[in-house]
């Protein structure tokens, strides 16, 4: 099963890597900056670690064949339901929500890693040669198989995760050739959907909407994150404090300043200057994995390849826009910048997946 | 191809919004930042050190442990703020809703902390540093304190510090917490004696928790008064009145300089400053004695016969009546229907005018009194200062009073009638005097007719301003006599004290004290009452180049002679006999 081919060898891509380990480079310094935790760089030595095992997984990853595993994706699928589902039985509570299960030292968010599960299984049932031509049948038989984890994920509640879904879908649909009026109409019947939803979200929830529309509503509650962030993005200016000038970030004025929030503490280190670079390494990522999409020559390999650059992609997004106050706050993190091992490890996932694609383009 | 179109489009929304943040409106997130990190903490200025006239202090400060609440720092949540709260009081026996009350008073994110009480023991301070990790919110601070060298020590005068009250607070002049005096100098002065706070400013975490100093303002300590008050005069004032209640002012009447001012019963004047508990105020301001009453221009009295002075000085002065002038005195005095009294069962028999100041003989008065007339006697009180403010640089004197002129009703044309004048003959009626009054009275038959306006403070320094304030002295009235009957009044009351008279038990071998009795009828409504009558004693010495003024009363004391006379000379002879040490405040 290991036996790697000299050809897939050849093929690795390395700029994408190269990519990715600046961004983890990046993200060390940062946290190691912070001194979050017990023990000073405990942090950081878990992020090495989660590191590592990120790299493992993704090498491992990269050397499976990806169309075994869109074969293998029900069993995936129904594997990241059991995780999902364990969460409500063994899983830990934090800040409120239920989105760890805790493994010995370490803890495991399923949410996270059901993202592969989930780009794996949309594309497994996109591909099938039910769901061909890709139409309203498409759409009629997916749904069924979103709807399922999402509830499961909105329970936690991580609607972050859950909303993180539905751009994903929406563009492997498009990659799968859906054409836009199919689209459109869907989009029709989610907003009219919205006040539905409205009255199914919890009231912190509803609360973050309302202070994303008005930020000052209550600016030492639910608003404290949002004001907080944009003070310390604004107050990085041009050329940023540096690591001992960012007051926000090292007095802990910023909540979730090592997770969520790790862009508004790199903002205020690193300034505009600094964010333009950040923001390239990703763009540079995304392209990379788009460009992997693109040539790959059949199309379970570019639905992949899609996948998983469209699941770093809005990632990024959602992140940013939230941090910087263009989005509401929902709990998502920063892709292979903020702290957090399911993070790390997805991360990585994804990027195996990618290099799996890259690697056998021409096969 | 598309979406790596859109999505590099939602990158630059990114970017745009950076910029916009960053760059634009950069400046403003950093002023914010900084308004985050950095706390301002007041430090409180000590209050400025009252001086007796030698240098002596009369009260001093200590740093004193204050416990206070920052708002912003306490849990957010009721239930956890209220159990923070909890602990606080039972660990120092605070009613809880007094810490929720002030805690409630203030903004929740409110920086400033909020004293909730004062002067805590260092076992309190030891326990709330204990339980430091389980009161977010709650500290100890150093400030510094009054002490006093006693509990009651000049407590009318000085005056309490408290806190500003709500009225107070309304002016805008003072900021919750802010010591104000109340009473006393400490009122009159408070705006010097306070002094500028200063203030630190902190870098702190989120938490609240201190990280470094930024920037320190150092607090300017309030300005020094020198009083005109001498300390070992006062407390040998206070020696003398204990167990008494009632009055004593000693006066320089050269200068008007107040040396000693004592009312009794004193309150406890350091309990005011910290926490009082409601019980202990109540039991304060409704004591029939009146402690918070300053009785030595706040208490009106009738002067009784000390008043025969100025009725004497009147009558040489228009010349109706003279040394020579004589008067059976059988004991009893009619006048139409009514009988007035002399204090002596059978009378003094035949006396002149020196004799009846000496015996202090009412009927010699009472027919002198109406030989003189009312409106004479009215007016000379009146150029004596009587009915009128001394002007003393204290709150809430009062303006004593003499009987008005009954215009066009009199029934022999007089103004006064007859029964008033012959009451008004020997101080009783309608006539009240403060005892600082009785004071500058005294002080001016002594320095021979100059009515200083009583002077408590000299001057208040500040040790980079220099003087900031002073008082040079002030005559506010001269009383013009002839020589002769200065020197007749001072003869006379000299034979008071010194010759047989009823100022006898003043006497001290070796000084010339000069005074005068007074006894000041109350009017008896009960049995029981009967004999509580006030109790004067005017006097001062030497008595030929005066220094000393004392004017002694004690309220149901009973006869002057008897009580008030030897307060006086107790406080006469630690004046001129007893080495006065002036004592180090203790604390």
């Amino acid at each position: 099963m290991l036996r790697i081919d000299r050809r897939l060898l050849q093929n690795v891509d390395w700029a994408l890597l190269a990519i990715a380990f600046g961004l983890v480079v990046m993200s060390t310094v940062t946290l190691a900056s912070l001194h979050v935790g017990r023990a000073g760089g405990s942090v950081v030595v878990r992020q090495v670690l989660w590191f590592a095992v990120g790299l493992t997984v993704m090498v491992l990853l990269a050397s499976l064949d990806y169309r075994r595993l869109v074969r293998a994706a029900p069993a995936l699928y129904l594997l990241g339901l059991v995780g999902l589902a364990a969460v409500f039985v063994l899983g830990r509570t934090v800040s409120g929500a239920r989105r760890w299960i805790v493994l010995g030292p370490m803890s495991i968010q399923p949410s996270e890693l059901f993202k592969i599960c989930f780009v794996l299984i949309v594309v497994w049932a996109i591909t099938s040669r039910w769901a061909q031509p890709v139409g309203k049948l498409t759409i009629a038989l997916i749904l069924p198989i979103v709807a399922v984890p999402a509830v499961l994920i909105i329970k936690q509640p991580d609607l972050g995760t859950a909303l993180l879904l539905i751009p994903v879908l929406t563009i492997l649909l498009v990659g799968a050739g859906l054409r836009l009026k199919v689209l459109g109409g869907l989009a029709l019947a989610a907003l009219s959907a919205m006040p539905l939803a409205w009255l199914a979200l919890k009231d912190y929830q509803r609360e973050r909407i309302l202070v994303f529309l008005d930020p000052f509503r209550d600016p030492l509650g639910s608003a404290y994150n949002v004001i907080q962030a944009k003070i310390a993005i604004g107050s990085g200016q041009l050329l940023g404090k540096g690591v001992a000038g960012a007051t926000q970030s090292r007095l802990a004025f910023l909540p979730e300043r090592h997770t969520d929030f790790i862009f508004a503490v790199f903002a205020e280190m690193w300034g505009f200057v600094g964010c333009l670079i950040l923001l390239l390494c990703y763009v540079l990522l995304l392209l990379r994995g788009f460009d992997i999409a693109a040539t790959a020559r059949e199309p379970v390999g570019r639905l992949v390849a899609l996948g998983a650059t469209a699941l770093f992609a809005v990632q990024v997004l959602i992140n940013v826009g939230m941090v910087t106050g263009l989005l509401p706050v929902v709990g998502i993190p920063l892709p292979l910048m903020s702290y957090g091992g399911s993070s790390m490890v997805a991360s990585f996932m994804t990027l195996g997946l990618l290099l799996s694609v890259r690697m056998r383009q021409f096969q | 191809m598309v979406i790596a179109t859109l999505v590099t489009l939602a990158f630059l929304v990114l970017i745009g919004q950076l910029w916009y943040l960053q760059v634009l409106e950069g400046g403003r997130f950093l002023d914010a930042s900084d308004k985050n990190r950095i706390r301002v903490r007041p430090i409180a200025a000590p209050r400025g050190i009252l001086f007796d006239r030698h240098g002596t202090p009369l009260v001093d400060n200590r740093p004193a442990f204050t416990l206070s609440l920052i708002p912003r720092e306490l849990p957010r949540d009721v239930e956890a703020r209220d159990a923070v709260l909890g602990r606080v009081a039972s660990l120092l026996h605070i009613p809880f809703q007094e810490l929720v009350d002030a805690v409630t008073r203030v903004q929740p994110d409110s920086l400033l902390p909020v004293r909730v009480r004062r002067g805590l023991t260092l076992a309190d301070v030891a326990q709330v540093e204990e339980w430091r990790l389980e009161l977010p919110g709650v500290i100890a601070e150093v400030e510094p304190q009054r002490v006093y060298p006693t509990s009651r020590f000049a407590a009318h005068l000085l005056g309490y510090v408290r806190e500003a009250n709500d009225e107070q607070l309304k002016q805008g002049r003072y900021r919750r917490g802010d010591m104000v005096g109340q009473s006393g100098l400490e009122r009159l002065l408070d705006e010097h004696l306070r002094g500028q706070d200063g203030g630190e400013r902190i870098e702190v975490d989120a938490m609240g928790r201190p990280v470094r100093r930024v920037q320190q303002t150092e607090p300017h300590a309030g300005a020094q008064v020198i009083t005109t008050v001498d300390r070992g005069i006062q407390e040998a004032a206070e020696r003398a009145m204990e167990g008494h209640a009632g009055a004593v002012v000693v006066m320089d009447p050269r200068s008007g300089d107040v040396l000693a001012m004592v009312s009794t019963p004193a309150f406890e004047i350091d309990r005011f400053t910290g926490t009082i508990e409601r019980d202990a105020w109540l039991r304060v301001v409704q004591d029939p004695n009146f402690p918070l009453l300053n009785r030595t221009i706040q208490s009106q009295y009738a002067p009784g016969s000390v008043f025969k002075i100025l009725v004497a000085a009147a009558g040489l002065q228009e010349g109706t009546l003279t040394p020579l002038d004589r008067t059976h005195c059988t004991g009893e005095f009619h006048l139409g229907a009514s009988t007035f009294k002399d204090w002596k069962e059978g009378g003094h028999g035949t006396v002149n005018l020196h004799e009846a100041i000496v015996q202090s003989c009412n009927v010699f008065f009472y027919e002198a009194g109406l030989r003189i007339g009312g409106a004479a006697i009215v007016r000379y009180a009146s150029a004596f200062g009587f009915g009128q403010p001394t002007a003393i640089h204290l709150p809430g004197e009062k303006n004593g009073l003499l009987p008005r002129p009954q215009l066009g009703r009199g029934r022999q044309g007089r103004a006064y009638p007859a029964g008033e004048t012959v009451n008004m003959s020997i101080g009783q009626g309608t006539v009240l005097v403060t005892p600082m009054q009785v004071a500058r009275f005294m002080a001016a038959i002594a320095n021979g007719g100059v009515l200083w306006r009583p002077r408590l403070v000299q001057r208040v320094e500040r040790p980079d301003h220099g003087v900031v304030w002073s008082d040079e002295g002030q005559v506010n009235g001269h009383v013009e006599l002839s020589p002769v009957v200065w020197a007749f009044l001072r003869q006379s009351l000299w034979s008071v004290v010194n010759d047989g008279g009823t100022g006898a038990a003043a006497r001290i071998p070796g000084l010339d004290i000069a005074g005068k009795t007074g006894t000041a009828q109350m009017i008896a409504k009960s049995k029981a009452e009967k004999g509580q009558d006030h109790a004067w004693f005017a006097a001062f010495a030497p008595a030929k180049a005066p220094e000393v003024v004392v004017v002694v009363i004690a309220e149901r004391g009973g006869k002057g002679g008897q009580v008030a006379a030897p307060i006086a000379r107790k406080i006469l002879n630690a004046i001129f006999f007893e080495k006065i040490a002036a004592v180090e405040i203790a604390g």
